[in-house]
């Protein structure tokens, strides 16, 4: 349930499989508000702004949480909402990681910006936080 | 939110009117019928007042009416119950489908461009509907009838009589509470008499007069007169009259009848919700017949419009003239502002009254009467079972109704401010009580009112809406009040642009009961979502998305459709592709069940063309489904030109074409020429290499130049050779086209009966069932066989699709369902052009020609087989194979050549050796060579023209031609030729090609020549290496001495040692057991060997493997008359008893392909650059030619041998020839030329070496200029006793060995400094001159007489003579002294 795009995906990943149009329905529509919230914040503060931004919205069965790096690359991670262990610093962290490890992937000399990730090594701490998370 | 063609305040409004029943008798209704309508229908577009109305407030203030409507309806009109209610919505909703060219709504919102219905026509249908056909609640007295219109006949008998009828027909309806339906608002209802007077037929003095008795009565203002029916209805057809009733009727019985035949077109049905005279509800007033109340007033009329409009177009009002509708209205205006507003304005007034006086007591007084006679409410109802305010009913007449009331009159006279201050106040009264239907009824109305104020505008309170929504849902279940409310709620947010809140709110409202409810109301939140100051596209796809899908559940296929497409546009080329395939597969299929077949094609090929990430299973669903509507579309659309497909994808680009047969390639022994097949790679350098080739046999084939229309012959054309001209193709030879597939699904499909598409005459072929392999490139070839020449174009390719599962049970049968057939069109796209500048800039494509070959006349078609065509060799050796040509059209051929890259490899022999064909088969196992019997002996010498070996002095024979019998060979004849092989020098692969060249015999214009092209790979293995040096023999006294001796009459010069070092340096395992030298010979112009001066015994030189041996040979010059020739000398030296002629085929053949001749060999080895400098080095240039002269030898030696090599316990014996070019004496040269190793060693060079600066001639080669020998006796003997002085004569003799003058300069008086060599010396002199000057003419040989002085006995040495040279023509720069000569001993004996 954890997915990174830009305006167009980049990387989605989800843990049950069978729900992965659901998935990205919400993620697609996930980024309006996104978008809402990043111009929501002004001009003047755009610089200093935080990345995190938090709980996009609530639905019914999940929780979607946003975070946008300086260059506009979205990262989005749905949650089940029964799911009360995941705090938001613990969010917080997971965003952190994800965008440690798209900035490595984004550091690899072969890897054409806009091009969907196909990393290893990206895929790997995708499924180790899945793992912790879920 | 689209945008709505009535603004918010209008459509408000329009949705809260004063309602008016009707009643009519009999009469008057038939009255009216003869324009096919009832009375309410008839008034209905008149409806709205154009003029101003005004009242007074209760506060004397005038309050202005402005626009208002009032709604006519029959009595026992009753709105539907819900599920018609349902059935009617849904027809409304699906009638009302977007216009076709409806005007599109551009919206770009970031980076997409959407298109989007502006207006959603549907959606305010249905919206009208809906609030039309809300039923009376008991809550709130909107839409309770305010007034009650009485309409009778002026042809009535006592039109008085049916007044009263009627009025007591109403007070029964309203008062006797039998029926809970129309519902009233006042107990005093406003009875409005309408006397319905009909010109055409009635008598107007009558009408009139009862009229007068009738205002006498009711006063002037509750009664009317209305003339209508001005013409018969039959004679005014022919005019034209505006009908302002379509529009209001067409919505309920034009559609109803033809969507759901259930409710109007037959009368009988049970559910028929107007079929009054059933007696199923007791609630509405089934008017007895005999009461002459019209019980068929809406269904009759109606059921006729019904049918009419089906059957004539307008036959409404044909009665009525204009004057008619202005009486109409007129009536209308009278009846609202002389009935209504009065009526009205005395009940707002009576309602305030009785508030204001009520208001005296105190609340909580108020609230304790209310308690106390509070009757049929029950305040002390738990709060749970009060929240079920089914149970809670206010009787009609409690205080707090009064209250809403007169804020419901307030509304609908337009007084907003009076009545948000009445509602506002129940609102509090309902919520005290916990009365929360009524509380809810308020809050609506009072942020209704709140938001109609146009004076002091109130923010609207929205959370009132809320509030009111929740609990109309919550509390009271009630869905369509919620609904209602919501709607209104949402209208009015969207007015303030609060688009966010109303998507909110309509999204609430989406549940599970109403599938058509909640799909509009999505399609609205969407609307509403793209309307948003920073448009949330997203949203509005997501929500358009899950529209759609409430649309499909609700059956309104139409709108689903245009929802997904609307959605379509967010989602395309974004890369989500899960959502996108999902969108364009229900887009297909609900394209489908609206039999648009070409959409729903079009959405399924979305799905599959794409680089699909759907499971397999799911791809094979989508295939399937896609061939289905496929297939029932073909069905639909016989066309016969078929569909274009889209599986599986075709490489059009990589489509490759070849022209010709397919190559049988062995047959037995024989191997043919691999030619060109599709199964090669192409590559560009190879091509490059056989169109080299081609040219320089074709400039062999036009004496020496290459045509200017010569093009290289292509036979396999794909994306990379140049394909801008109509390739040539032949008659009766097939094409075959070779197609690229790629299925890109995880599905396999199934391919079958593929066959090219082509514009000609139709001809054959059908390909064979193929099964393309998910994610696998298929390659499909299919052939052409053109029988009349003309030009060709392919075009495409026609196959059935299906799919590749086999089905075990019944895999035949659910191919053929599964299975379409269709086109693909090979369409290939030239290379970009990329010359000019204008070609540069823009983006151009060149043409591609490769499907349209030009069909020529028949043309010769060679086969070339070879025979006993080894695959490995040792270096050097000689094999004999046969080729054979064979001619397999049925034209004849000429003009045979073939051109190698490598001539040296193979000979077909000299034209002067006898081609006496002897079969391959016998010619097996004899030697190679021409051989001779003889002992070895001193050499045989045979002179040979390279000229008769097909070797010009210029070039290497890289083009050969084949002799054919007369120059011809037929249709169907074979010709076989022996051929000689050697192995390439070097060990290793080697690639070897032959470019086999024809032409017809009769020229045509388009196809002057055929080329054939072979690949052969030959395997080298080592064998020997033979190292020879050339010595010269001058220096050795002993050798000079026999030369003289043998007094030959040759140069003195003219001889030399040749050593010969022959190593076995075969490593292979393969039994090679060991090598004999059979025969050394040479070849030169100027030298030749003479004799084999080995140490005799050992004969026949035997070499196992790893040993080396020594041969030693005497050379000397060629005769005078031999040397000038331009004829090679070959010296033959046979170790054996047997001679191999060296001079003939094939010994010669190779000899001279192999390119080793020293005179032509150096002008190819030359290189550019060193010989430009030279040429500009003048003077030096000679020196250095002279003396390399002077030096050089120019003798190449043939080694011949013969190998032993056991296989399969047979022993083999193997022939070969090495040869080894001697250029310089003194410097070793090889077989194997190790300079051009190293060179292969440096590869990478980035730099063209600098050519080496030409030196002048170095000391050493300058030395060899002259040769100077001292001729003395050994030892002297000298009586010393007797004479001192012994003088021993010595001549010095001195050559030029070059072909230039030399000037010498011999100086005796040198004494060498070395004290060594003054002891060595002793004391001699030289008497007489001690300097001489001598010219010496080229070649010349000069005697110098000296004399040494001795004084005693000893041993002397004589090389004191320093011999100093230089060329005649230079200058003194290059005088050096000559080489000390080895010490010349002489021994002086005292006697």
């Amino acid at each position: 349930e954890v997915l990174c795009c830009a305006n167009y995906p980049l990387y989605i990943r989800s843990v049950p499989t069978q729900g992965e149009l659901k998935f990205h329905y919400t993620v697609h529509t996930s980024l309006d508000v996104v978008e809402e919230k990043i111009s929501g914040v002004g001009k003047a503060l755009a610089d200093q702004r935080e990345l995190y931004l938090g709980l996009l919205y609530p639905t019914e069965d999940y929780k979607v949480y946003g975070y946008v790096t300086n260059s506009k690359v979205k990262f989005v991670i749905v949650v089940d909402s029964s799911n009360t262990s995941l705090r938001d610093n613990e969010i917080r962290s997971m965003f952190r990681k994800l965008h440690n490890s798209f900035t490595d992937v984004m550091c690899n000399p072969f890897y054409n910006p806009g091009d969907p990730i196909q990393s290893k090594a990206f895929d790997s701490i995708v499924s180790t936080m899945m793992v912790q998370a879920f | 939110m689209a945008q709505c063609v009535q603004s918010v305040q209008e459509f408000i409004q329009d949705s809260f009117v004063p309602m008016v029943a009707v009643l009519c008798s009999e009469d008057a209704e038939r009255v009216t019928r003869k324009n096919s309508l009832s009375f309410p229908e008839l008034l209905r577009p008149f409806c709205r007042l154009t003029s101003e109305g005004h009242l007074r407030d209760p506060n004397n203030q005038v309050v202005v009416v402005k626009g208002l409507r009032i709604s006519v309806t029959g009595i026992n009109t009753r709105p539907p119950q819900t599920p018609e209610m349902h059935k009617l919505l849904s027809q409304a909703v699906s009638v009302c489908q977007p216009p076709e060219g409806s005007p599109a709504n551009v919206i770009t919102a970031g980076d997409y461009d959407l298109n989007i219905s502006a207006t959603t026509p549907w959606f305010e249908t249905y919206r009208e509907n809906f609030l039309q056909s809300m039923p009376a609640s008991e809550h709130e007295f909107l839409n309770h009838y305010l007034a009650c219109m009485l309409v009778v006949s002026s042809h009535e008998a006592v039109p008085t009589e049916q007044f009263l009828k009627l009025s007591q027909e109403q007070h029964r309806i309203q008062h006797s509470g039998e029926f809970t339906h129309p519902k009233w608002f006042n107990p005093n209802t406003l009875k409005y008499y309408v006397l319905l007077h009909d010109i055409s037929e009635g008598d107007e003095q009558r009408a009139e007069s009862v009229y007068e008795d009738m205002k006498q009565r009711y006063g002037t203002q509750g009664c009317y007169l209305l003339k209508i029916n001005s013409r018969s209805g039959s004679t005014g057809a022919d005019e034209q009259m505006p009908d302002p009733w379509s529009q209001y009727l067409h919505k309920t019985s034009i559609h109803s009848p033809v969507n759901v035949p259930l409710v109007f077109a037959d009368g009988v049905s049970e559910t028929h919700p107007l079929q009054l005279d059933q007696p199923t509800d007791a609630g509405y007033p089934s008017n007895n017949v005999s009461q002459s109340v019209n019980n068929v007033d809406v269904t009759r009329p109606e059921k006729q419009a019904s049918v009419t409009s089906h059957t004539t177009p307008t036959p409404r009002g044909t009665c009525l003239t204009l004057n008619d509708h202005d009486h109409i209205r007129q009536f209308i205006q009278e009846f609202t502002f002389r009935g209504l507003l009065p009526h009205i304005e005395k009940n707002i007034r009576q309602l305030n009254d009785q508030l204001v006086s009520r208001k005296g007591l105190s609340r909580s007084l108020f609230s304790a009467t209310k308690k106390l006679f509070g009757g049929g409410k029950v305040p002390e109802k738990s709060i749970a079972e009060l929240k079920n305010t089914a149970g809670l009913l206010y009787p009609s007449e409690a205080p707090e109704l009064q209250i809403r009331k007169m804020a419901d009159l307030c509304f609908l006279v337009q007084h907003y401010e009076l009545a948000y201050n009445c509602y506002h106040t129940a609102k509090k009264d309902f919520l005290s009580d916990q009365a929360m239907l009524y509380a809810a009824g308020a809050l609506e109305m009072a942020a209704v009112a709140a938001f109609l104020q146009s004076g002091a505008p109130r923010p609207y309170p929205a959370h009132y809406m809320d509030t009111a929504i929740q609990t109309y849902r919550d509390v009271c279940k009630n869905m369509l009040l919620a609904e209602r409310c919501c709607i209104l709620s949402a209208e009015i947010l969207k007015s303030q642009t609060k688009y966010s809140d109303a998507a909110t709110l309509l999204i609430k409202m989406t549940t599970e009961d109403s599938d058509l409810r909640s799909a509009l109301l999505l399609e609205q939140a969407a609307h509403c979502f793209i309307n948003m100051r920073s448009p949330m596209v997203r949203k509005f796809a997501f929500h358009m998305i899950l529209a759609g899908h409430r649309f499909s559940k609700a059956g309104q296929k139409r709108h689903a459709l245009r929802c997904y497409c609307q959605a379509l546009q967010v989602y395309k080329g974004k890369d989500w592709t899960l959502a996108e395939d999902h969108i364009n597969f229900t887009i297909g299929r609900q394209s489908f069940t609206l039999r648009q077949p070409e959409n729903a094609v079009a959405a399924f090929r979305h799905i599959l063309i794409n680089d699909s990430k759907q499971s397999a299973v799911q791809q094979a669903a989508f295939l399937r489904e896609y061939l289905y509507v496929y297939k029932s579309m073909s069905q639909l659309t016989s066309d016969s030109s078929l569909p274009q497909l889209p599986l599986p994808c075709l490489h059009s680009s990589q489509t490759r074409v070849f022209f010709g047969h397919e190559r049988r390639l062995a047959e037995g022994e024989k191997q043919a020429a691999t030619h060109v097949s599709l199964d090669q790679e192409f590559d560009r350098d190879l091509s490059q290499l056989w169109r080299e080739l081609e040219e320089q046999v074709v400039a062999v084939a036009n004496r020496g130049t290459v045509p200017i229309t010569f093009q290289p012959s292509q036979c396999c054309l794909n994306s990379q050779t140049d394909n801008l001209r109509y390739p040539l193709a032949v008659v009766e030879e097939p094409i075959i086209v070779e197609m690229v597939f790629r299925n890109l699904l995880k599905v396999p499909l199934a391919l079958s009966a593929l066959s090219l598409l082509w514009k000609f005459t139709p001809k054959d072929f059908s390909g064979p069932q193929v099964v393309c392999a998910p994610f696998f490139f298929y390659l499909a070839r299919l052939k052409l066989l053109p029988h009349k020449t003309g030009e060709l174009h392919v075009l495409g390719v026609v196959y059935n699709l299906g799919t590749g599962e086999v089905d075990n049970s019944e895999g035949s049968l659910a191919g053929d369902l599964m299975c379409v057939r269709g086109q693909q069109n090979l369409e290939i796209q030239g290379p970009r052009l990329n010359m000019t500048k204008e070609e540069k800039t823009s983006v151009k494509y060149g043409p591609d020609h490769r499907l349209d070959p030009i069909i020529t006349p028949p043309m010769p078609l060679l086969e070339v087989f070879f025979i006993n065509f080894p695959t490995g060799l040792l270096c050097g050796e000689i094999r004999k194979a046969w080729v054979e040509f064979v001619n397999v059209s049925a034209v004849p051929l000429t003009g045979l050549r073939v051109a190698s890259t490598h001539p040296e490899f193979f000979t077909f022999g000299s034209a002067t050796s006898d081609l006496t064909p002897v079969t391959p088969t016998a010619a097996e196992h004899c030697s190679a060579y021409k051989t001779v019997a003889m002992p070895p002996s001193v050499a045989t010498v045979s002179l040979v023209s390279p000229a008769a070996f097909g070797v010009t002095s210029s070039d290497r024979p890289i083009v050969a031609e084949i002799p054919l019998s007369q120059g011809v060979l037929g249709p169907g004849e074979a010709l076989q030729i022996p051929l000689w092989l050697r192995g390439p020098d070097r060990e290793g692969v080697h690639e070897i090609n032959f470019l086999f060249y024809y032409e017809s015999t009769e020229k045509t214009a388009k196809l002057s020549h055929r080329v054939l092209r072979h690949t052969a790979f030959i395997c080298a293995s080592r064998s020997l290496s033979v190292k020879a040096t050339a010595s010269r023999s001058n220096t050795l006294h002993g050798r000079e001495r026999e030369s003289e001796e043998r007094q030959e009459g040759e140069d003195k010069n003219g001889s030399m040692l040749v050593f010969v070092d022959v190593e076995n340096i075969n490593t292979s395992e393969a039994g090679v057991r060991e090598f004999h030298i059979v025969q050394v010979s040479s070849s030169s112009r100027q030298w030749r060997l003479h004799k084999c001066i080995n140490p005799v015994g050992d004969k026949d030189s035997k070499l196992a493997s790893r040993e080396r041996g020594k041969l030693c040979f005497k050379a000397t010059r060629c005769r005078a008359e031999e040397a000038t020739s331009e004829k090679y000398t070959f010296a033959d030296l046979n170790l054996g008893n047997e001679q191999i002629v060296s001079s003939t085929t094939p010994c010669a053949d190779f000899f001279f392909r192999s390119g080793l001749p020293s005179e032509p060999r150096r002008g190819g080895v030359s290189t550019g650059g060193a010989s430009q400098m030279r040429r500009q080095s003048g003077t030096d240039e000679g020196v250095t030619n002279i003396v390399k002269k002077c030096s050089e030898v120019e003798l190449d030696i043939i080694v011949l041998w013969k190998a032993y090599v056991v296989e399969d316990n047979k022993q083999l014996i193997l022939e070969g020839q090495l040869h080894v070019a001697l250029q310089t004496i003194g410097k070793e040269a090889c077989s194997l030329s190790q300079k051009e190793e190293a060179q292969e060693m440096v590869l990478l060079k980035f730099k063209p070496d600098v050519p080496p600066p030409v030196s002048k001639p170095s000391l050493e080669q300058l030395s060899h200029l002259i040769k100077t020998c001292l001729h003395y006796p050994e030892s002297y003997d000298h009586p010393f006793p007797q004479k001192s002085l012994c003088m021993v004569p010595v001549t010095l003799m001195l050559s030029n060995c070059s072909l230039a003058q030399v000037d010498v300069i011999v100086d005796l008086r040198h004494k060498t400094t070395s004290p060594e060599s003054l002891e060595v010396h002793g004391s001699f002199s030289w008497l007489g001159q001690t300097q001489y000057k001598l010219q010496l003419q080229a070649q010349e040989v000069y005697r110098l007489s000296l004399k040494a002085c001795f004084f005693q006995a000893g041993v002397y040495n004589l090389g004191t003579p320093r011999v100093f040279a230089k060329l005649a023509q230079t200058s003194a720069m290059c005088e050096t002294s000559q080489q000390s000569a080895m010490p010349a001993l002489i021994i002086i004996n005292s006697v």
